[in-house]
């Protein structure tokens, strides 16, 4: 029999990115909220600058929760599913996996919020891919501008701005959406290399610009500027400049006094009356099982569980899952287009030992819709990432290029002159919705409590393929005018795959009938219900997920404040 | 271009014997001149070995499950301006697509009369004098040595050791593969044979 | 490179070991063996010498049996060998790293190892007519080269996953953080010219290294007394600075 707690304002499902942001503004609002995360605590005491340990032995990932959770998947309905990853992805923390990611800290563009009118307008309604469910987001770039810039500040992200009210300013991204004002520190610092590879670009008429991170580049709110040690790739921060909800946000919501934060709180299912409003949410911590009564629960639990959790919480009001009437639910998933990468030999030393993967130049000339797809047959884009990451064990691993065998005293050679001269490349890529790409539960596979976990059901399409193979011919153009002397291609396609990068499953638009959410982020079936996170993106574009996550949060947040009243359970 | 294993003449020897009207006979004979240049067909090269038996089983230190070393050819009747010889291993009942190399050696002088057993593994060794400067070329295995049969048990499959007699010394690369090979010698063949033996696990 | 024997072996990385790891390692070798004439813990510079010679008779083993110790040992020195370019995975100890892994992080391939050694030991005798060990350089290279393609019979699985495991772990032996037991004097590290663990790098130092100014510091992350460390291992407590 479960304990019952003492009701409370709002439960957030989850302290990651996302969750982690709204805390915020509830709590600086004067709102009760209670953070249920199944994870920790991490500190800068955790995060030796240990290869092995974080790269190889999935540290802190090896000891959690969403291990026992890992998704089965397939890449179509008549496939079988492949077998599961020991590790997840993602990591349950206080901070979730903004403890240890990139900390690339990018802005949508305009058109991935508009890819359907914007297609029909410039090439016509044949041109949106066949099968795709995609629609326009029920709002524009403008509409979340003061979100983005809110979360810049508050949370701290580095870079160069390209477009200040309608401004441009060359040394930032000319293709970017207008923005009010700066980045509240600059970018962080160029390297040798990075030099070459921006002056490369321009010479070939592209037009280069650092990347935005959110990492110190400077000392920023009593926090330390990066040291670019070189353990940043899915390392955490020794000296907290790699800015993680667990650092910024959420303690700043502690300070308020109306923020509880409840660790290795493992949530089950969701509870509703039998008039369908959400009532609280069931976990388990240290075996022992409560309830916790909420009046508005935000479920922020990354976009497998956000999915899971729903299908889970089964009622007689809610047949097939949470606000799943629609059947909505783990519908328009995808995977980022981010692989089919790119690989470079180059004849000098990069001296890329310390640095960070947040720490690069990105090329946004073919991105989106900012070249003209008349003659190409696909729509979208992707933008290139050239950045400075290596580590011993990794570099002796590196690609070969087909000149030397993978061990003896031919590749000893090898390695000894080229750990230090190749250079990976991240492509990220356009990815829509389509019908038969999906989430739902699987129907075998269950977690030790007994619960199915989810099933990925997805494949690259015709248009992803495309821009896949179309991007990499771009990125070999720039390597080889930087001076590279032999390229590799990974594979463009198949299977989507359990990713890091993961959207839909409960996605956002006024339609009812083909969004789980409405425009502030609040299930159309169930009112006092919000979710966060990527799985409320229905298009990707070319760049990381995690700040438009973040300052869609921090909307809903504010919307769930100043709508308090009628969002709430009476 | 994929290129069919064999490079085998349009039509062959013993067909051209056969009595063919006169006309038919001056268009083959144009034919022939337009695909290999101004040459005839290739000649037929006897290739045998002192221990593969031709449709036999290949003995195991040649493969694998032995010390998969490579095994020794020997050849004749090689023709008249010779200049160079390759030699291709290659298993028709295996690869994606077929056939997988199991063996590439070329740049072979005209000299030679066929390649000793156990050419060396490591690259920095030196090729026996008898074929002083032939390079082995990278396998379907991917490295430059040779690899032995180990098909998957059940069925036996026909390893083809293929010899070419080139009309020319060829400006070859180190670490070309089957395909690059064969597309460089192409319209250099005068000389041709192959001792097919077979392998089941 | 002819066989050089797993004594030899030992006695050239018990001295190439010794300037750094000496005090640490001759205690870690009184405490562990039976062998030993009744010493306590001592201090390194009076039993420098008979530490030498109890390192080469009989190294501790933490998880591996003394054959299967022997067969990885020669297994890694083909797979990064010591060469014209320098030491490899011999030095690095890169099968003492796994050798402890496997008490630990890599206790799930514990079952592998015993399998894949048994198979590799027992293809190399039917194949090439010896034991693993006793074939010459060349031969253990060939051998090898059919366990990697997936040629080699005899394994659980294909051949080739047992090699991409050893061939793993023997990398993260040779360039992972010398705390873990590999690397032994950054070997490794000083092979690819990583100039090691800097809890700080300024834009000054940067400069240094585009410059080629920038000398190895030969710091483990673990030199720096801010960290907590990983999972001891579980099989023995560790009396020196190395965990698991």
């Amino acid at each position: 029999m479960a304990t019952k707690l003492k009701d409370t304002d709002v439960v957030i499902i989850g302290l990651g990115a996302a969750g982690g942001v709204a805390a915020l503004p509830l709590a600086q609002a004067g709102l009760e909220v209670i953070g249920l995360e199944a994870g920790g605590w991490l500190t800068r005491r955790d995060f030796a600058p240990d290869e092995l340990r974080n790269n190889f032995r999935g540290w802190p990932q090896a000891v959690q929760k969403a291990n026992q959770e890992v998704p089965t998947s397939r890449a179509n309905a008549s496939s079988p599913t492949t077998p599961r990853a020991a590790i997840h992805p993602m990591q349950n923390a206080v901070g979730g996996t903004t403890l240890h990611y990139w900390a690339q800290s990018w802005r949508l563009n305009p058109w991935d919020f508009k890819v359907v009118s914007e297609t029909k307008r410039r090439y016509g309604a044949s041109r949106i891919p066949a099968g795709s469910t995609v629609e326009d987001w029920p709002f524009g770039l403008e509409e979340l501008e003061p979100y983005y810039d809110k979360v810049e500040y508050e949370v701290g992200v580095s870079g160069q701005a390209g477009n200040i009210n309608g401004k441009i300013d060359p040394r930032g991204n000319p293709f970017e959406g207008q923005r009010k004002r700066a980045y509240p520190m600059p970018a962080l610092r160029g390297t040798e290399f990075l030099d070459k590879m921006a002056s490369a670009a321009r010479s070939i008429g592209w037009h280069p610009f650092p990347g935005p991170a959110a990492v110190n580049s400077r000392p920023y709110q009593n926090r330390s500027a990066c040291m670019y040690h070189g353990f940043c790739n899915r390392g955490g921060c020794h000296v907290d400049a790699k800015n993680s909800t667990a650092v910024t946000t959420i303690p700043r919501a502690q300070a308020t006094g109306h923020l509880k934060v409840v660790p290795r709180a493992h949530v089950t299912t969701i509870e509703v009356d039998g008039g369908g409003r959400m009532t609280g949410v069931n976990y388990v911590t240290d075996g022992v099982e409560y309830f916790q009564p909420a009046k508005v629960v935000l479920l922020a639990s990354y976009t497998y569980e956000n999915t899971r959790l729903l299908l889970l919480s089964k009622s007689k009001a809610f047949p097939n899952g949470l606000s799943n009437n629609h059947k909505q639910v783990g519908r328009h998933y995808f995977s980022h287009n981010q692989g089919a990468g790119v690989t470079a030999l180059f004849p000098f030393n990069l001296n890329s030992w310390y640095g960070l993967p947040a720490q690069g130049v990105a090329v946004d000339n073919w991105a989106d819709d900012n070249f003209d797809h008349s003659g190409l047959d696909f729509i979208g884009g992707g933008n290139l990432w050239v950045y400075v990451d290596r580590r011993p064990i990794g570099a002796a691993g590196m690609n070969t290029f087909g000149r030397v065998p993978n061990w003896g005293s031919a590749w000893k050679a090898f390695i000894k002159e080229n750990a230090d001269r190749s250079n990976g490349a991240y492509l990220q890529k356009t990815t829509l919705p389509y019908e038969d790409n999906f989430l739902d539960l699987d129907p075998v596979v269950k977690d030790p409590l007994g619960y199915p976990v989810c099933r990925v059901t997805a494949e690259y399409k015709d248009n992803e393929r495309k821009i896949g193979a179309f991007i990499q011919d771009k990125m070999e153009q720039w390597y080889r005018e930087a001076g590279a002397v032999a390229i590799q291609r990974a594979p463009v396609g198949g299977p989507m795959g359990v990713s890091t990068h993961a959207y839909g499953g409960t996605r956002m638009g006024d339609n009812a009938e083909t969004n789980v959410l409405n425009r502030f982020g609040f299930s159309h079936e169930v009112p006092n219900l919000g979710v966060l996170g990527a799985s409320v993106m229905g298009t990707s574009g070319a760049r990381n997920p995690t700040l438009t996550a973040q300052a869609l949060a921090w909307r809903t947040a504010e919307h769930l404040v100043k709508n308090w009243n009628k969002i709430r359970q009476t | 271009m994929m290129i069919e294993k064999g490079v085998v003449p349009l039509f062959g020897v013993s067909g051209w014997r056969k009595g063919v009207r006169p006309l038919f006979r001056c268009l083959l004979a144009l034919l022939a001149a337009a695909t290999l240049g101004a040459q005839t067909a290739p000649q037929k090269i006897v290739v045998g070995s002192p221990t593969l038996i031709a449709d036999q089983r290949i003995p195991r230190d040649y493969t694998p499950d032995g010390r998969n070393v490579s095994p020794p050819l020997t050849w004749s009747q090689v023709p008249a301006g010779t200049k160079e010889l390759a030699v291709i291993c290659e298993d028709p009942d295996a690869g994606n697509p077929p056939p997988f190399t199991h063996w590439v050696v070329y740049k072979i002088p005209a000299t030679a009369k066929g390649l000793p057993e156990g050419l060396p593994i490591d690259p920095a060794a030196a090729m026996p004098a008898e074929i002083a400067g032939a390079i082995q070329g990278v396998s379907g295995f991917r490295r430059p040595i040779y690899r032995g049969p180990a098909p998957p048990p059940g069925k036996p499959h026909h390893y083809h050791f293929v010899v070419y007699a080139l009309d020319a010394v060829l400006d070859l690369k180190p670490g070309l593969n089957r395909a690059e090979l064969l597309a460089a010698i192409q319209g250099h063949i005068i000389g041709q044979g192959e001792l097919v033996a077979i392998y089941e696990r | 490179m002819t066989f050089i024997s797993r004594r030899d072996l030992l006695k050239r990385a018990a001295v190439v070991g010794a300037a750094a790891t000496a005090s640490a390692d001759v205690a870690r070798a009184f405490q562990a063996s039976d062998d030993v004439a009744p010493h306590g813990p001592a201090e390194a510079g009076h039993y420098a010498g008979a530490a030498h010679e109890m390192a080469a008779a009989r190294e501790p083993l933490e998880n591996l049996t003394a054959t299967e110790a022997d067969l990885l040992d020669a297994i890694v020195a083909r797979l990064i060998p010591t060469d014209a370019t320098g030491p490899g995975a011999t030095e690095a100890r890169a099968a003492h790293y796994i050798d402890r892994a496997l008490g630990g992080a890599l206790a799930s391939s514990r079952q592998a190892y015993t399998a894949g050694l048994e198979a590799l030991d027992r293809y190399s005798r039917s194949s090439r007519g010896k034991p693993f060990t006793a074939l010459s350089a060349t031969d253990q290279d060939s051998v090898l080269i059919d366990v990697e393609t997936g040629a080699a019979t005899g394994f659980p699985e294909r051949s080739s996953v047992f090699f991409a495991l050893v061939l793993n772990h023997t990398q993260q032996g040779t360039f992972g953080d010398p705390y873990y037991g590999g690397n032994a004097n950054f070997v490794g590290w000083d092979l690819v010219g990583y100039p090691g663990v800097r809890t700080m790098v300024t834009a000054a130092e940067q400069q240094r290294l585009e410059k080629h100014e920038l000398t190895p510091n030969h710091k483990s992350a673990y030199d720096y007394e801010s960290f907590t460390k990983a999972t001891a291992s579980l099989s023995r407590q560790s009396s020196g600075r190395e965990g698991a």
